[in-house]
Formats: C-alpha cells, structure tokens, sequence
C-alpha cells in the first residue's frame, strides 16, 4: 500500500516539475529592420484577429489559442503574405474578407485565415508556433516573426476532463496542496502548545490550604480554561474564522488570521485529548511521586505529561489529518489553499465535476499518505503498555 | 522530644461517610520492624497512606520527631522526604529507565548532583540484586524485579522509615522470595519499616511487633510470638486460623 503512496506522489511530484519548466515567457513579435515609414507603420498597427466574433487578439491572447485566428493581407499600401509551418495549424493561400469593428464603425479587412487543423492533446501540451510576416510596400521589405501558442482544450469526456484539469493546473493543484498542509502542520504544532497551557490550567487543584487569593485565581483559571474548551469546540470553525478575519479584522492577513483560527481550533480538541491521557495514567505513579517528595508540578512535567503525551501522540495526529480536509473551510476568508484553488480551476471551464473529482482524489492521497508516514512513527516510538490500575 | 520517631494520635478517616479509621494510635520507635496484619477492608492501606498524607486524615495528628504534620501540611515534602513508600503495585515511572527511576527524586526533590545519584543508584541496585537492568526499560522486568527496583528507588531519599503496603502481594509466588529476601537483608540495616503484609511467615520472623487491625481499629498488638502462638482476641484468632489454612 505505502509503495502505491510513494508511487502516486512521484507521479505528482513529476508532473509538477515537468509543467513548471514548460511555463512560456510571454513570447513577443521581434523588432522589424527597415527605413520605410509605411512598413513600420503597418508592423506597429496590424492586428490578428479570432475567428472567434472577429475579436481583436493581443500579443498575450496569440499565446493562449485554442480557436482559428485571421492575420491581416494589408495595411494600408503594405501587402502582408505569411508562412507558417506547423503540425497543428494551417495557413490558407486565398484571402478573405471580414468586418471587423473600429471606431469608425464595421470595416472590411482582407485578412488570410489560420485553421487548427489538430488539437494537441493535454499530454502533448502547449503547442508553440511560429508565424513569418514578409512585409511589402513598393520594392522595400521586411520580415518579423510573432510566435503564439496553441493550447491544448478540455476534452468533453469525463476521464478526458479529469486528466486534462489534472495535468493542466497540477501547479495551482500543488501550491493548494502545499497551503493546506502548511496550515494544518503549523496549526496542530502551535495548537499542541497551547493545548498544554489549556491543559495546565484546566487541571490545577485546588488544595485544603491554598490561600484565598490562590484558590480564586485557580478558579478562575479553570473556569477559563474550561470556557475555551467548550467556546471552541462549540462553533463551527468557517463561523470562527469569519469572527476573528471579517468581524474583528485581526492581523491584517488573511494567511495569519487562518493559522490562527486553526491553532485556537485545534488546541481545545487537543486539550482534550491530553487530559484524556493524563486520566488515563494510573493514578499509583501520581502517588508513588508524591510519595518521593516530588511537588505536583514535578510529578505532572517528568512523570504524567511525557505519558500523557505519548499516549495522546496517535490522536494528535490524527487531528493533522482531520486539519488537512477542514482548513477547506479557511476559503471563506479568502485563503487559496487547496480547495479554494479548486474552486477557481473549476470557473475556468464551467468543469465542477472534474475538478472536484481531481482535488477529492488529492485530499485522499493527503490524508492517505499523513495517516500511513504518522502509523509508522507510532511503530517506532514503541508506544508505552498501560499496567492495570492499582486495587487499593 | 519524646523516644519515638513516629507518632499517630487518634487517627480517624472517612471516606464520605464511611468511617475507615476509628481512632488509631501507634508509637514507632527508630529501628522498629512493625509489622500490620488484618483482613482486606480492615483499613491497613488506608493507616500507611495516612501517615505521608496520600490520604488526608479526617481527625487526629501524624506527629514525626515531634512535629504534627496534620498542621504543617505546607512542610509536607520534608516529610516525605523522610517517609518513603512501597506500593503493592511497583507504581514505576513507565517513562523512565530503572537508573532514572531511581535518580529522579534525589536530583529533582533533593537537588543532588547527576552522577554522584547515578552512582549511587548503582550501588543500591547492586544491593537488591537489579545492578544489570540499570539501562532496562521497566516494562521489560518481571513483577518481582519491578518490587525490588521500587525498593531500591525509595532507598535513594536515604529514609528514615519505608511504609510497605503489601509489597508481594500482586507477585507471582515464585517471585515473593526474592522481595521478601531483599526486605530481610534491609531490616539488619536498622531502618524503620513498616509493613502491611499476608506473608504471616516473614512477619514473624522480621518483626520486632505485629499489628492485627480489625475494621479500623487496632484490635490487639504485641510481639510475634504473642500475636501468632498465643494471640487473646477472638477476632484475631479466628483471622489467623483463616490465613494460615490458606
Ligand atoms: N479512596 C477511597 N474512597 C472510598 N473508600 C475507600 C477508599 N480507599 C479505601 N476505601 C475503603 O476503605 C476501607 C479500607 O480500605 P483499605 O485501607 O484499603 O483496607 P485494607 O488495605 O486493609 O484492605 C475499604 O472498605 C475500602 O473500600
Ligand atoms: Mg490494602
């Protein structure tokens, strides 16, 4: 099972870097070579158009095709002849005419027209293509290379979407990924810290002959301690959040207001659990303690905690992993960890059903793989055989 | 200051509204073997626990060199410091080897020095015979090994009385001997020990006085031979008749 793990992650983690080196820089038209005033004049002016309504296409738009395009046959005076050799586009011999808008109205334009005569697949990947202009005014000319890209398109299959929303935004996928599991790791570490101080304060005693003063502060500590547990644990945690990031505005960071939310969160679950461990420490060592003269703060720091702790480690982690699908709910204020960066891939090709069936597959293999690493860390560090509680 | 170490004055305990303890009194001299014998439920746990205030006293005083601690309960580590107990389940420190079991107390409670415990620590392991489990986890010993590493672990505080509540009582019987051995070898060093028991043999061979307890009170007292040859009290009778059948 672990090797199906190790192999699912190598394929993600592959995956990752192979689209992280493919990422074009925006690729710009080369600068033209002449003295003729009309051809650079129709070399900054000339414009391509979408087969798409005839849309003007920007430089940037050049780089994101997934329609058939038009490129101009004449500016003004300048005829414009193209050449372009692809496996995936063509470029027709015969000019045509569009109208296309300008502020004068509908102008027609003769253009030549630049079919997709194949759409690369998703495992192909982006397909960069490079057009020639040779540009003609009298007998003076020039050449200028625009290069663009053809991108593959979501398939309408199921499987074909899956693969494609996986492939295509696996970055965006692993940068949620890497929130999501930055949040919850630094959450429960910060949360068990404070779970400690809940833990203290919850279970002080109070003893015959504290003072007034003491016993008052204890109470109150406990009261609070108490308080916090039941605060926490009681509210949903989207409801938290919105409190302390819309409500009060804390931090000023979204990031910060989120680690936040999740530690406090995480803390009173963890508080819990701890006492659970410290309950379940027989009370003989407590006694045996006590009865070498150790205060109770001594016999809870070197004694009951490490116990406690240790006894309590596989349900600490197993609030990392319950972590690792709640902070899903972080999304409400605006953090983009792994499922609100789902939420954005899935707007970009109206394609809910794949994208949430992408990042569920994710969430399992997160949750999988912690659950599985934290199983052989208990293995290891030999977890402590409880002896039956003392008879008298 | 009166001849006696330990003095326990009218003690009396409730449990809610159980009456536990009817009002002991017990005299200990320095060297004494006291040994306390009585029925499950006669209240011999609760007396021992009584006197190091794992359980508060309800009424009465635990006076130790003259000092009622019943009213000095702020003071209460010194006497512990001096009281040291065995419990009938070992009661180790499941997170700590044998040698840190032992060292734990004297560096923390009594601010000694790191190896000179750790030294001594060997030593008094070597005196109960657990020299090479030093190193041992404490869940890997045997319940007679545990008994003797928790003896020698009160042993480290240099007490000057040890309260024993039924040490062998959870041991397998092949492994009562080796406790009850290394507990003879203890009592020729002239330290203070009392020691709940139903080992009614080894009573009567290391104590210098036998307690028979009945229903929270002391029911007769008196030296081993009294207690066990001729004992006056039905009750106490009838008890040892009972055990010693068996
Ligand atoms: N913590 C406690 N709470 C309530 N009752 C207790 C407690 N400890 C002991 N008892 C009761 O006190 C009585 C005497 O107990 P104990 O001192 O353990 O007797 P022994 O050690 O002689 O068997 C028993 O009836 C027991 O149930
Ligand atoms: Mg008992």
């Amino acid at each position: 099972m672990s090797r199906l793990v190790k192999g699912i992650l190598t394929f993600v983690v592959a995956f990752a870097i192979i689209f992280a080196l493919q990422q074009n820089e925006s690729v710009l038209a080369s600068d033209i070579e002449t003295d003729s005033q009309e051809i650079i004049e129709a070399y900054d002016n000339i414009r391509f158009y979408s087969s798409y309504n005839y849309q003007t296409l920007t430089e940037d738009r050049l780089n994101q095709l997934i329609v058939d395009f038009y490129v101009p046959a004449t500016y003004g005076d300048v005829t414009i002849t193209w050449s372009l050799t692809s496996d995936f586009l063509t470029l027709s011999d015969n000019i045509e005419t569009i109208s296309v808008q300008s502020t004068s109205g509908l102008v027609d334009i003769s253009v030549y027209h630049v079919s997709i005569v194949k759409v690369p697949t998703i495992l192909q990947g982006d397909q960069v293509f490079e057009l020639v202009g040779y540009f003609q005014y009298q007998d003076v000319s020039a050449t200028s290379s625009y290069f663009g890209t053809l991108v593959p398109t979501i398939p309408d299959t199921f499987y074909g979407g899956v693969l494609y929303t996986f492939i295509r935004y696996i970055k965006l996928f692993l940068e949620g990924a890497a929130l999501t599991l930055g949040i919850s790791l630094v959450g429960t570490v910060i949360g068990f810290f404070l779970a400690l101080l809940i833990v203290s304060g919850k279970t002080l005693t109070i003893s015959d002959f504290d003072t007034s003063f003491v016993r008052a502060m204890k109470q109150v500590l406990q009261k609070i301690s108490s308080f916090y547990i039941v605060l926490f644990r009681g509210t949903p945690m989207i409801v938290q959040a919105s409190f302390f990031w819309y409500g009060l505005g804390l931090f000023g960071d979204a990031l910060l207001c989120g680690l936040f939310v999740v530690s406090l969160n995480t803390a009173a679950y963890i508080a819990e659990i701890i006492r659970g461990g410290i309950n379940s420490i027989e009370s003989g060592q407590t006694e045996a303690s006590k009865s070498l003269g150790m205060t109770r703060f001594q016999t809870m720091r070197y004694i009951i905690l490490p116990q406690a702790i240790k006894n309590s480690m596989p349900a600490i982690g197993n609030e990392f992993v319950i972590n690792i699908k709640d902070t899903a709910v972080l999304s409400v204020i605006g953090i983009f960890e792994l499922f609100n960066q789902t939420r954005k891939i899935a707007g970009m090709h109206y394609r809910q059903l794949e994208a949430y069936f992408v990042v569920a597959i994710i969430y399992l293999v997160l949750t999988y793989t912690v659950t599985s690493l934290l199983k052989r860390v208990e293995k290891r560090m030999d977890l402590p055989v409880k002896e039956l509680p003392s008879s008298n | 200051m009166n001849e006696y170490i330990l003095q326990v004055r009218n003690l009396h305990k409730y449990f809610a509204e159980l009456e536990v303890l009817k009002g002991i009194n017990l005299d200990v001299s320095k060297g004494e073997i006291i040994s306390i014998i009585g029925s499950s439920g006669s209240g011999k746990s609760t007396l021992l626990r009584c006197i190091n205030f794992l359980e508060q006293p309800t009424q009465g005083q635990i006076i130790y060199h003259g000092v009622n601690f019943t009213e000095r309960q702020q003071d209460l580590i010194d006497l512990r410091k001096n009281i040291a107990m065995v419990f009938q389940q070992f009661n180790l420190f499941n997170n700590l080897s044998v040698i840190d079991n032992l060292t734990i107390a004297p560096v923390k409670v009594l601010h000694k020095d790191k190896t000179a415990s750790k030294a001594k620590a060997m030593e008094i392991l070597d005196l109960v015979g657990m020299k090479e489990f030093a190193y041992k986890n404490t869940k890997l010993l045997s319940g007679g090994q545990k008994q003797r590493v928790a003896i020698a672990r009160s042993l480290m505080m240099d007490p000057e009385i040890i309260l024993f509540d039924e040490p062998t009582s959870a041991l397998d019987p092949e492994m009562v001997g080796e406790v009850l051995d290394v507990m003879k070898n203890l009592a020729q060093t002239g330290i203070t020990m009392l020691i709940v028991t139903h080992e009614m043999q080894f009573a009567r061979e290391i104590s210098d006085r036998v307690i028979f307890m009945h229903e929270g009170i002391v029911h007769e007292e008196g030296l081993p031979e009294e207690i066990f040859m001729h004992p006056k009290e039905t009750r106490t009778q009838d008890f040892l008749k009972r055990v010693i059948k068996g």
